[in-house]
């Protein structure tokens, strides 16, 4: 029964390994730019539509099934090393952690800023590219991010959640640079603070039809000793559409929270 | 020509940045207060940017229960084979796997629905998300205990 199950299994691999090969080359706009049009799913490697990536245990997916075919995947990036915080941040940090993250501003329906917002794998987003443009919509918390090419930063900037973005191509890879921000977000794990000093460098690669590979090198020298590099995958999703998500229709966890923070040693870690 | 890899069934395979949640679970929640509760829908709250479905539990005396439970915004339910007011609805019988409130009322966060034609669906995150999981995003700093 073991060896029928092998067999069973070896076969399905080769037949979805075999399916790899009938995706087409990364596309291209009449400029010659590899082209991100589309709509995509980061913090995932796995591949297909939404619905054949996050069946069976996916992201917000199905449960397991028995017996369910194999999902395909590109090979997962190497992890994030912890954020490089100077040590009297770091206690800050933890102390956020002992508190299990209920001061995370996007509970309280914050705009995530920069990376987070590509790390939430739960909902789609949708990249809209002209020569000149590249526009990024974001499903969760209805944001979006235009990202002038070839642009200056304007000498009027406002500190600001989503921060501000300008691009250039450097080959094939899209870098866009984000300053700009102000310090009401969190970078990503809990309690991961930052300043207004904050500036992140993006690297966005398109390496094959289904794949993104998502580079970010932060510097903000009010709170870490060297500059952090995070990275994640964004999978392409074609046949999905971005849908609604107003986040202050029905925030009730905002009131449980004011009820918990009058003692918080009903959640507190220690 | 492209570094692929193929692996079965496996939801390990999420990066941990996708569990950086949208607000904490640990907070409201207790991951050590796992519940599997069978009962009959009252209400379904499908709203952002979490959705809610109220429960009427009888235990073995006969004694009813509202049970509150909290889980995925529309949007995500959509995606997941969800639809409004067709897949869950007042009067439907269902199981449903989650853990309860810290404050031990009748509130819960959900996980599996399992339907009476033994169909499952994920109504909600797994347990830690949001809330930092069982490791600390950075290393204990020196005179971090003072």
């Amino acid at each position: 029964m073991t060896a029928l199950r092998s067999v069973a299994l070896a076969l399905a691999v080769c037949a979805i390994a075999g399916a790899q090969t009938k995706y087409p080359a990364v596309p291209r706009t009449a400029d010659g730019k590899p082209d991100f049009t589309g709509v995509w799913q980061g913090g995932s490697n796995r591949i297909g539509s939404w619905e054949e990536a996050n069946a069976s245990g996916g992201l917000g997916g199905t449960p397991p099934a028995a017996g369910a075919a194999p999902v395909a995947t590109v090979a997962p990036r190497p992890p994030s090393e912890p954020p490089p915080y100077q040590d009297w941040a770091a206690k800050k940090v933890l102390e956020f952690y002992n508190r299990r993250g209920i001061d995370d501003p996007d509970a309280r329906c914050i705009p995530p800023g920069i990376p987070r917002i590509e790390t939430f794998g739960l909902f789609p987003m949708q990249f809209v590219q002209t020569p000149q443009t590249v526009v990024i919509l974001y499903e969760v918390y209805h944001v979006f991010r235009i990202i002038p090419l070839n642009a200056k930063h304007p000498d009027d900037l406002e500190p600001s959640y989503m921060g501000d973005s300008i691009g250039h191509w450097e080959g094939d890879t899209l870098v866009v640079d984000v300053t700009g921000f102000n310090d009401k977000t969190w970078l990503g794990p809990v309690g991961s603070f930052h300043s207004e000093a904050l500036h992140v460098t993006e690297r966005f690669t398109r390496v094959d039809y289904n794949t993104i590979n998502y580079e970010a090198t932060l510097e903000d020298p009010n709170v870490f000793t060297k500059p952090w590099h995070t990275r994640t995958t964004i999978m392409l999703r074609n046949g999905t559409r971005l849908r609604e998500y107003e986040c202050e229709e029905n925030n009730e966890d905002v009131i449980s929270y004011e009820k918990l923070l009058k003692d918080d040693s009903v959640f507190r870690r220690k | 020509m492209q570094n692929r890899t193929l692996l079965c069934c496996s939801f390990a395979l999420a990066s941990a940045a996708a569990l950086w949640g949208h607000h904490s679970f640990g907070a409201e929640y207790d991951a050590n207060k796992p519940v599997t509760l069978t009962g009959v829908i009252t209400k379904v709250d499908w709203t952002n940017p979490h959705s809610y479905f109220y429960m009427d539990v009888t235990d073995k005396d006969g004694k009813v229960a509202n049970w509150k439970f909290e889980g995925y915004p529309p949007s995500v339910l959509y995606r997941t084979g969800w639809k409004r007011g067709v897949t869950l609805k007042e009067g439907d019988k269902i199981t449903v796997f989650g853990w309860q409130a810290r404050d031990g009322t009748n509130w819960a966060h959900s996980r599996e629905v399992t339907f009476q034609d033994g169909k499952k669906l994920y109504f909600g995150p797994p347990a830690g998300t949001g809330d930092g999981g069982n490791a600390p995003p950075v290393e204990a700093p020196k005179g971090a205990n003072e």
